[in-house]
Formats: structure tokens, C-alpha cells, sequence
């Protein structure tokens, strides 16, 4: 599975440009698979269900739209699919479709070590009131 | 006289002594003699042998040639034996196993291009629901919070303007969490949930530190899949 062979073929397939950019930004090997479908922020996903040529457990991956890439950039709904909890791509997948809410938010990727990381504060009201001293006016 | 002199000796004698037996009883006894004392046969005995036959003919056979088994009969010879161990065949051939992996397609899943295999069930971060309305489902019961083994879930609650109880401090430490998945077993109304993300590390403590604003935020983002795994998981509930 793991060949030279099997190198060439993908680069073959996906062509030039896929595959310098999965060398230089992505998954560092030459992949080809089925464009199951994109998220909202640009990142594709693959499929390859084909055993002779993907390894089962390797078959579905993901190509970020950034450079800077992390693993929490992958929406939810498409995150399910990534890890294999749903069978089908959110696009298809009629409970996800119908368990959407109108009120759902947009995702935003882990921002931590940055300006829009979480900081923790209190929700509710103090319950204790300290003492602010009032100096009574001269008369 | 050593001790496997007088082993050898008392084997000797043994033999001389039941060779005219010619009984069932006597063979058993023979045989329990043998074994007790021979050093190396024992489990010529209890090995099963294609040849050996289940049906025990009466011991008319000649028993003296019984007496003499060969133990390396059909087995290696000792040159070879003696070769096999100069010449650490078996480490060979264990290493060999090792290099047969060089040329088998390896099994690493790159990460974070391909993710391993999650189930429904997964307890990871966790997060607030909300109902299909918009109203949160938490109603401040604490069942959570007195469930929880390591203690880190906080709640204070007020009655709001409509007079429905809602809390007003939902704190769970994440640095304290044990994600046994307790509170959303013993929520009430499916509020609390531990989603299937798990990529939320932080640089600093205090980032883990989640309050109601951030776990209800967690809700809002993620209820499709939150949803869609309680659909796939309600048929064991």
C-alpha cells in the first residue's frame, strides 16, 4: 500500500500543484481520494474507501484552507465525520441536517495563546459588598 | 555419593525391580516411578502423540521395550539442536519478524489531517444545551454538582424575572475534571453534555476555568453533533 507505485499514482492523480501543496503544507504524503466536501471555512475533505489503496482508519482526511493549521479547525458537524462517529458528510447526513438549530453559532478554532483566547470571569453577582467609606459633607 | 548419582542408582533399581510385572496396576506404578524420578521425560508423557493409542491394550505387549523410549525419536538430532543454538537461529528468525515490518504499510494516522476513530459516547469538553427554542435547559437542580467525584463543578442559582429557577454561576473546573461523565448521567434534562471535541488545550490554568457563558457557547456551536450522537446513542439509554 505503501509504495512507490502507489506515491507516483496519486501524485498522478491530484496532479502537481495538489501534491506540492499537501508536501509543503499538509499531510506530507501524496493522497487521492473523492472530495467528499468543504466547510464553511474552506477546508476540504477526502475519502478513499478503496483498501487496496488507503489503509482502513486513513480514509477520510482533511485539507486545511490555512497554512497555520490545528487540529480544532474542523467545525463539529464535520468533525463527527472525521472521526468516523457519523457515516455520512453533514452535507448528506439527514440528522445532522434536521438537529440544526436556528440559533446555532458560529465555531470558532481553539484561540488559545492568542488575543481572543477564553479568560474566566465571575457570572454572578458578588455576594459581598465591601465597605465603601463616605465622608460626610462639611457643614 | 551426589544426589543425581543416587537418583540414577534408584532409577536403575526401580527398573530392575518391576520388569517382571506385568499387570496394569504395576505399569501405572511404573510409570509414577519413572516420572518421579527420571529427570528430563516427563513430558514425553504427557504430551499427546498422533500415534499413541486412547484404547490402553492390555499390557501383554513387551513391556521391556516400553522401558526403552528414545526421547529423540522423530525430533532433531542433537547436531542440530547444537547448530540451531551456535548459530542463535531463534534470534534470526525473531529479527526477521522485526524486518518484515520495514516493508508493511505502517498504521500511523497523521493527525490532524486524519483523526482516529471517535465513538458517540466520547466524553470530551463539555458544554451547555439549549432547547430547540432557545431557552436554556439547565434549571439549577445541582445533581451535577453533587454527583461530581472530583468536585469541580460550582452552580448558584436565582429565580429569574419569570419566576423559573436558572443558574446564575455554572463553573466547572477542567483542570479538576475527571471526565467520568457522571453529570450528564444524572442531568435531569440533558443540559450538561460532554461533546466529542477534544482539541481544547490551553497555554494557561485559567483558560480551563469554564463558566456558564463559555460551556453555553460550547452548546450553541456544537448542538448539531451533540444532537446527533444522543439520536445515535438513544436507543441504549
Amino acid at each position: 500500500m505503501v509504495s512507490l507505485s502507489r506515491y507516483i499514482r496519486n501524485v498522478r492523480r491530484i496532479g502537481l500543484r495538489e501534491w506540492f501543496r499537501a508536501m509543503q503544507y499538509g499531510i506530507g504524503d501524496a493522497k487521492s481520494g473523492t472530495l467528499v466536501g468543504s466547510d464553511q471555512f474552506g477546508n476540504r475533505y477526502f475519502e478513499n474507501l478503496n483498501a487496496e489503496e488507503e489503509i482502513p482508519g486513513r480514509h477520510r482526511w482533511v485539507d486545511y484552507r490555512q497554512n497555520d493549521f490545528n487540529g480544532s479547525q474542523v467545525p463539529p458537524e464535520w468533525h463527527s465525520w472525521l472521526t468516523h462517529i457519523r457515516k455520512d458528510p453533514p452535507t448528506q447526513d439527514p440528522v445532522v441536517q434536521s438537529s440544526t438549530p436556528a440559533w446555532k453559532a458560529p465555531y470558532i478554532e481553539n484561540l488559545t495563546g492568542t488575543r481572543g483566547a477564553y479568560r474566566s470571569y465571575n457570572t454572578a453577582a458578588p455576594k459581598i459588598k465591601a465597605w465603601e467609606p463616605t465622608v460626610s459633607g462639611r457643614r | 555419593m551426589s544426589l543425581a548419582r543416587r537418583l540414577a542408582l534408584q532409577q536403575s533399581r526401580t527398573r530392575v525391580a518391576l520388569r517382571p510385572a506385568q499387570s496394569q496396576g504395576s505399569i501405572i506404578a511404573r510409570q509414577f516411578l519413572a516420572r518421579s524420578l527420571s529427570t528430563s521425560s516427563a513430558r514425553l508423557y504427557a504430551q499427546h502423540t498422533p500415534d499413541h493409542d486412547h484404547a490402553h491394550p492390555p499390557a501383554s505387549a513387551s513391556s521391556s521395550a516400553d522401558l526403552d523410549v528414545n526421547p529423540y525419536k522423530g525430533q532433531a538430532s542433537a547436531v542440530d539442536k547444537a547448530v540451531h543454538l551456535f548459530f542463535f537461529t531463534e534470534i534470526l528468525r525473531g529479527m526477521w519478524i522485526v524486518m518484515e515490518q520495514i516493508f508493511r504499510p505502517p498504521y500511523t494516522i497523521m493527525y490532524p489531517f486524519e483523526k482516529g476513530p471517535l465513538s458517540p459516547r466520547f466524553r470530551g469538553e463539555h458544554a451547555l444545551r439549549r432547547y430547540p427554542s432557545g431557552e436554556e435547559r439547565c434549571i439549577a437542580c445541582k445533581l451535577c454538582e453533587a454527583i461530581c467525584p472530583a468536585q469541580a463543578i460550582t452552580i448558584e442559582s436565582e429565580a429569574r424575572a419569570d419566576g423559573s429557577r436558572r443558574t446564575t454561576k455554572y463553573d466547572i473546573d477542567m483542570t479538576k475534571c475527571i471526565y467520568c461523565g457522571f453529570c450528564q448521567e444524572a442531568c435531569p434534562v440533558d443540559a450538561i453534555v460532554e461533546t466529542q471535541h477534544y482539541e481544547y488545550s490551553t497555554e494557561t490554568r485559567e483558560e480551563l476555568l469554564y463558566n456558564k457563558e463559555k460551556l453555553l457557547a460550547n452548546g450553541d456551536r456544537a448542538e448539531a453533533e451533540i444532537a446527533a450522537n444522543l439520536q445515535a446513542d438513544h436507543a441504549y439509554r
